[in-house]
């Protein structure tokens, strides 16, 4: 492992091989030695440390699942990584096959209407004539009517069959006789035997007749209720049944027909009845199904709420989730109650019931009862006021303690890339054992790296919109909670769940991005000491200057790669750097009025970092504001990077001593440290803030991050912001806008100094990329007063 | 490819299309069958069909707050029934599905009969098979083939459901064929024919690698269905007789009233799914870490579970867990069952010399194996019979082929007639002189060195070294080896690339073995999706009443001993 990878740290004279650790560098003598070592020495660090030296690739997976731990969000993929291992023998388990779309399927109905249309038609004809006719034979009063002109009337509506034509009965085949007589149909005429001859009732054919009149008038049923369904029935009944006894007197209450007619007139009774009746288990039915249909719309909402009460979330109110669930049982019971009902329908009732009908009954109670039992399992109970207080307490409790043990993570990553580059920084100064460290300097980053502990989550809600807005709702239930108005806490409350949803998902993504940029960043950095190490001659030359702000420059991108794991706290450090940056400066007066360079710097640095912020963080800025305008001096002179505000957050302590000598040298150095391979160096920096790190600032060619890239790329703080996850995000639209007008001069003066400089020194190739720069920057100038005008 | 999802995606749409209310689903015998391989009651109710009639049952009540879904096989009777139906409708509406093609003047007869305009769909769905597995399915024909060809209804059905296959996974493949068989050759005529015939039907969006259907003939491997079997799927069917996913337990003695049917779906039955391909001996471990898991969250019973007869008290003591696990209780009471069965019938060794009969060539093992079984008075007739249609099978032509002495030693052993006669039945239907490969003796160098190499290494599992042959097959077709000359292509065409998507119909049934093999390949060759079918699923039972000889076998369990064995002892893998 360390034999693939030569720790790019060498000492820059000798490039060392061999069997490297690759976290202390210690060289050892074999592979198993190495092996045994790394699992002695380093085994209790993280494994995200092997991992980033080991696999890049697998690292970001980690990062990202780290992160989606921090968002209290654990849905991670582990039920797509079993699915995959379910691929593992190369094919497919059937049961795994991908949907596939329905199967093919061709419809007839086209074709099948179109028939019936055609014999619709016919039927619906006879079926009106028959209506028709029977209206004229029952518009007259037949009782007091003789039975001559009735038998008058009869003949008139539809003309007889010939008797000669009809020797024997088309139903039975009877020959036809002075005994066996014929009786003509008063509905179509034709001929049966008296066995075959069928009656209609006056009732029947009256509600015949009434119910297409009214068909026809208004399609409002008629309403007729059940019995006189009833009795209209069983006046036909009855009517067959006397047919005997009255043979062949007088029709008075009834009409005679065939059997074709009278079934054609009965199924259009029928018709008729069904068109008017609701039997009870179908209005039942319909309620049951209204309740299903409530518990499935109100049970996933119950079931979020208790789950996010269950664990100490403060999102939903109790009480209302305690409403709901009486709510929700509530409807269970009436469930319950009238699937009872449908299954005890017409059980008293004499005669019994088909049995189709009570195993439909008993289907539906079964299914009623699957129903509920499957979603009444799933209800889970609510804490208790007393218990969900203290599950507040314990989760608030938990959060904090994710939050120490973070931190603490990003602490202990912290010192181990310290460690690691101490040892590079002694290496490189000469000593011969990198293992020592240097105690005061640890000291230091410790309790830097705790401060901004009590403020972060704090700092960081505010920092995103998402956050902010979920803010918002959360006083807003507040507010509509006292006024007693729940509806509208019931949709705040959706609402404030899908903002943390969408929060969580934006955390996911940003955390990967980040550890992409990460990833990226490590490389840069080998490439760069690879160029380091080929400046190597050049560096003996200056020795003292070169190698102290080498070591320098090394040192802040170790910081800058492990600070962007700690993305979330970047805002902090910013704020915190920058504080201790000012006072630092202001402590020391000296080395604020003499060294106009430093503070220079420090306008430029904060200008570059906060323009973009006041949005997503107001108060922020209110706090950093004065210093700023403390800051805020035009000077004019042109500064290099000086190590003060170089270095604010990392190495305050180490270079205290020299913070004081350096007004004196810092003008010296301007000339010093603008030679060739220094510059070259910086050069490459820049290229790695730019690749490393995909800044919308830079990516959108904000015009004056670059040449400040120029002196700053050591500077944590704007590696910091460059990173932030939340800024990456956010900005991204409105980085543009922000740019001030007087930031854009005050930027092109520093560009021209910067020009003047480089062509003293003689750097042709600096000197182009630099008015190229101040180019581009004249555009942004014009645009933008262009815009201010408009 | 995935043949059950397929039907029940047909199912779903049509109880879909009938919009909300009560439903009754109106179905005929086969189409009952069909629809419930692929959904179970409770799950069906949720769609609020409430009552699932037959179409010719005449004890059905006029219910018109009722829609009908009627799912139906394009049958005259069945169109008939439905025109009587449509006179007089008993439901309010009717939406009507056709398992398969129907002709035109079938729906103008419809049409005419629907008076009352009560009809309002219909609609081709072509689930015309019975979906066993998402890769197998069947046809549950029985005797299709008389003799050497087909019983004519029988093709046109199977030829029915070959296309309704293909339309429902809307595959429009190229045919190969077992040259060997006629039944193969005139299947593949018929299917081939009706694509051309519907071919508007099959004009479905082409693939890369145009999908492939191989029809093979059951007498071409006559061996596999006549092999026990020890995976958990196979050997409940091989023992019980799986039935359209259901089991009759009713035989087995003194089991519970609600145990005997039990249903064994892969679709919801989880620990089914998970199982129904492991061996015997892993199925008997896992259904005691199951319960001892259970157990684990009554701690007060520390009782330890050893034997599948501490099992069963132990559900049966516990009625809470009985509520609990229903399918546990099942596949306990499953899994015991065929754990006396086994041991009752001294299956083990029974199977050990199955499996050498199948797989080795030693003739003078064989034979004294056999003979000793066939002395041995646990083995039932059954077996020995089949002991001795192996025996016949294999070592049809060999030089000291004692078959007659067998034969003699089963009438000694008091084997009765009618299973004598299957003897000659089975070389006369899957013998030397029909088959058109070499079942026994490898053809060519490299299987010869795999043999070779598989005797080396020793076997690991004596109870499964068969490998069905028709493993060779589709190897050799996914590799784009098999030959021509013995599956032709129906037309000119033929398939140049590895083919993707493989359709296998077996003519006379494939088999839980079978559909094993087809399993694991399917899981262990990238890109390619074969799906096995036959015109029914066998076991040894109807492989024998295939043969024409025996309807169904009855052996009677229950005077048999009664003991339930230790599943530990049963340990195929030694």
């Amino acid at each position: 492992m360390a034999s693939n990878y030569p720790p790019p740290f060498d000492d820059p004279v000798e490039v060392r091989e061999g069997f490297l650790c690759p976290l202390c560098l210690k060289d050892l003598q074999s592979f198993y030695q190495l092996q045994s070592h790394y699992e002695e020495e380093h085994s209790s660090e993280d494994r995200d440390v092997k991992g980033q030296l080991r696999n890049l690739v697998q690292k970001a997976k980690k990062a990202k699942k780290k992160l989606l731990k921090q968002g209290g969000d654990d849905r991670t993929d582990t039920g797509a990584q079993e699915r995959y291992e379910s691929f593992s023998y190369g094919g497919v388990d059937p049961y795994m096959w991908e949907p596939q779309e329905l199967g093919a399927m061709r419809s007839h109905l086209s074709d099948f209407k179109k028939h019936r249309a055609a014999r619709i038609d016919h039927y619906v004809v006879e079926v009106n004539k028959l209506i028709i006719r029977l209206e004229k034979l029952t518009s007259f009063d037949r009782t007091n009517t003789e039975s001559a002109k009735i038998r008058a009337i009869e003949k008139s509506v539809v003309p007889w069959v010939n008797d000669q034509d009809v020797p024997f009965c088309p139903d039975c085949g009877n020959k036809f006789s002075i005994r066996n007589r014929r009786h003509h149909c008063r509905l179509c005429g034709s001929i049966m035997c008296k066995k075959c001859m069928e009656l209609v009732s006056l009732p029947l054919a009256s509600k015949l007749t009434s119910a297409s009149k009214e068909a026809l008038a208004s399609h409002t049923s008629p309403n007729s209720s059940p019995n006189s369904i009833h009795g209209s029935r069983r006046g036909s009944i009855s009517s067959v049944s006397s047919v005997s006894s009255v043979l062949d007197e007088k029709d008075d209450d009834r009409i005679r027909c065939c059997r074709h007619c009278k079934d054609t007139l009965l199924k259009r009774e029928q018709q008729i009845d069904e068109r008017e009746y609701t039997p009870d288990i179908v209005k039942l039915y319909e309620k049951l199904r209204l309740c299903m249909e409530k518990v499935d719309q109100k049970a996933p909402e119950y079931i979020k709420m208790a789950e996010s009460l269950n664990v100490g979330e403060t999102t939903y109110n109790l009480e209302h989730a305690n409403d709901l669930r009486v709510e929700v049982q509530k409807v269970y019971e009436l469930i319950d109650a009238l699937s009872k009902k449908i299954l005890t329908l017409g059980l008293n009732e004499e005669p019994q019931p088909h049995p189709k009908t009570l195993q439909l009954q008993r289907m539906i109670r079964y299914s009623a009862t699957l129903f509920v039992q499957e979603k009444l399992l799933g209800l889970m109970s609510l804490p208790t006021k007393d218990k969900y207080e203290e599950l507040t307490e314990k989760r608030k409790q938990e959060i904090d303690r994710k939050l120490h043990m973070e931190r603490q993570a990003t602490l202990e990553m912290q010192r181990r890339l310290e460690e690691k580059q101490k040892d590079l920084v002694s290496r490189s100064t000469g000593a011969p054992n990198g293992e020592v460290p240097y105690p005061k300097r640890v000291s230091v980053k410790k309790s830097e790296g705790w401060l901004p502990t009590s403020s972060l989550p704090r700092q960081r809600e505010i920092a995103d919109p998402l956050l902010q807005q979920i803010d918002n709702i959360t006083s807003f239930i507040k507010q509509a909670k006292a006024a007693n108005r729940l509806d509208e806490v019931r949709m705040l409350q959706e609402n404030l769940r899908q903002l943390q949803d969408e929060y969580d998902q934006q955390q996911t993504l940003k955390a990967i991005e980040l550890s992409k940029r990460q990833a990226e960043e490590e490389e840069m950095q080998r490439e760069q000491l690879q160029v380091l190490r080929e400046k190597e001659w050049e560096r003996e030359l200056h020795k003292a200057v070169s190698q102290h702000s080498r070591t320098r420059s090394l040192d802040f991108r170790e910081v800058k790669q492990h600070q962007h794991e700690s993305g979330k706290e970047n805002l902090n450090q910013i704020a915190q750097s920058l504080d201790l940056d000012t006072t630092q400066l202001k402590s020391s007066p000296s080395s604020k009025t003499p060294s106009p360079d430093a503070v220079q710097k420090q306008v430029t640095k904060e200008n570059s970092v906060f323009p973009i912020k006041p949005r997503e963080a107001p108060q922020y800025i209110r706090e950093t504001d004065q210093n700023q305008t403390v800051l805020l001096n035009p000077f004019e002179d042109e500064a290099d990077t000086s190590p003060v505000e170089n270095d604010p957050a990392n190495t305050l302590a180490g270079d205290s001593s020299q913070v004081v000598s350096l007004p004196t040298k810092a003008r010296h150095r301007d000339k010093k440290e603008y030679n060739p391979f220094e510059d070259d160096e910086e050069d490459q920096q820049t290229n790695g803030a730019t690749v490393c790190a995909p800044n919308p600032f830079e990516d959108n060619g904000n015009p004056f991050q670059k040449p400040v890239n120029d002196q700053n790329s050591g500077n944590p703080s704007e590696g910091l912001s460059s990173t932030n996850p939340f800024e990456v995000d956010d900005n991204e639209i409105s980085g543009e806008d922000i740019i001030e007008e007087e930031l854009l001069l005050q930027q092109i003066d520093n560009i021209k100094a910067y020009i003047f400089d480089a062509k003293h020194s003689g750097r042709m190739d600096e000197v182009e990329v630099l008015t190229e720069n101040l180019k581009e920057l004249k555009r942004t100038l014009a645009k933008q007063k262009e815009k201010s005008k408009c | 490819m995935n043949v059950v999802f397929a039907v029940k995606q047909y199912v779903s749409k049509m109880i879909e299309d009938s919009g909300p209310g009560m439903k009754v689903l109106l179905m005929d015998k086969e189409t009952t069958s069909i629809v419930s391989m692929v959904y179970t009651q409770s799950e069906i109710l949720q769609k609020e069909v409430y009552l699932f009639e037959r179409l010719d049952s005449l004890n059905r009540e006029t219910m018109k707050h009722l829609k009908a879904i009627c799912f139906l096989r394009p049958t005259k009777e069945n169109v008939e029934y439905l025109i009587q139906e449509l006179r007089r409708p008993k439901y309010s509406i009717y939406y009507v599905y056709f398992s398969n093609v129907i002709s035109k003047s079938d729906v103008k007869s419809l049409a005419e009969a629907d008076e009352q305009e009560v009809v309002a769909e219909v609609q081709e769905f072509y689930g015309d098979y019975i979906a066993v597995n998402p890769h197998v399915f069947s046809l549950n024909l029985l005797g299709c083939c008389q003799g050497r060809s087909w019983d004519l209804a029988q093709l046109s059905r199977t030829a029915q459901g070959l296309t309704a296959l293909l339309l429902s996974l809307k595959k429009c493949p190229m045919i190969r064929y077992q040259l060997s068989s006629e039944p193969a050759k005139r299947l593949a005529e018929c299917v081939k024919q009706v694509i051309t015939k519907e071919y508007e039907l099959f004009d479905f969006r082409r693939t890369e690698v145009p999908p492939l259907l191989l029809i093979l003939d059951r007498s071409d491997d006559a061996i596999t269905p006549l092999l026990n079997q020890w995976t958990y799927q196979a050997m409940v069917h091989e023992l019980l007789g799986i039935n359209n996913n259901r089991i009759d337990l009713s035989r087995v003695p003194g089991i519970s009233k609600d145990l005997r049917e039990v249903v064994l779906s892969a679709e919801n039955d989880e620990f089914y799914a998970n199982n129904m391909y492991l061996n015997f001996a892993e199925i008997g471990s896992n259904i005691k870490n199951l319960m001892e898991d259970f157990q684990r969250r009554k701690p007060k019973e520390q009782q330890k579970l050893e034997s599948i007869a501490d099992m069963k008290a132990f559900v049966e003591n516990y009625p809470q867990f009985k509520k609990m696990s229903g399918t546990v209780s099942k596949h306990v009471t499953v899994v015991g069952e065929l754990s006396r069965l086994a041991s009752e019938r001294n299956l083990l060794e029974v199977s050990e010399v199955e499996q050498e009969l199948a797989c080795q060539n030693d003739h003078s093992s064989a034979h004294q194996n056999v003979r000793r079984l066939l002395q041995n008075p646990k083995v039932t007739e059954f077996d020995a019979t089949r002991l001795v249609m192996l025996y016949a099978l294999h070592y049809e032509r060999h030089s000291s082929n004692s078959l007659p002495g067998l034969m003699t030693d089963l009438k000694n052993k008091g084997v009765s007639e009618k299973y004598r006669k299957l003897v000659s039945a089975v070389v006369e239907y899957g013998g030397k002189r029909v088959r058109g490969s070499d079942l026994f003796s490898p053809k060519d160098a490299v299987a010869i060195t795999k043999q070779f190499l598989k005797g080396l290494k020793g076997v690991e599992n004596v109870y499964t070294q068969h490998q069905p042959f028709l493993y060779e097959t589709l190897d050799q077709l996914i590799k784009g080896k098999l030959k021509d000359g013995q599956y032709p292509y129906l037309g000119p065409s033929t398939l140049r690339d590895r083919p993707q998507d493989i359709i296998v119909f077996i003519i006379g049934g494939a088999t839980y073995e079978e559909a094993l093999t087809v399993y694991n390949l399917n899981r262990t060759t990238p890109g390619v999706r074969i799906v096995l079918g036959g015109t029914t699923i066998h076991n040894t039972k109807r492989q024998m009443s295939l043969l024409g000889m025996v309807p169904v076998l009855n052996f009677d369990l229950n005077n048999l001993c009664n003991c339930l064995q230790d599943s530990g002892q049963i340990r195929p893998t030694e």
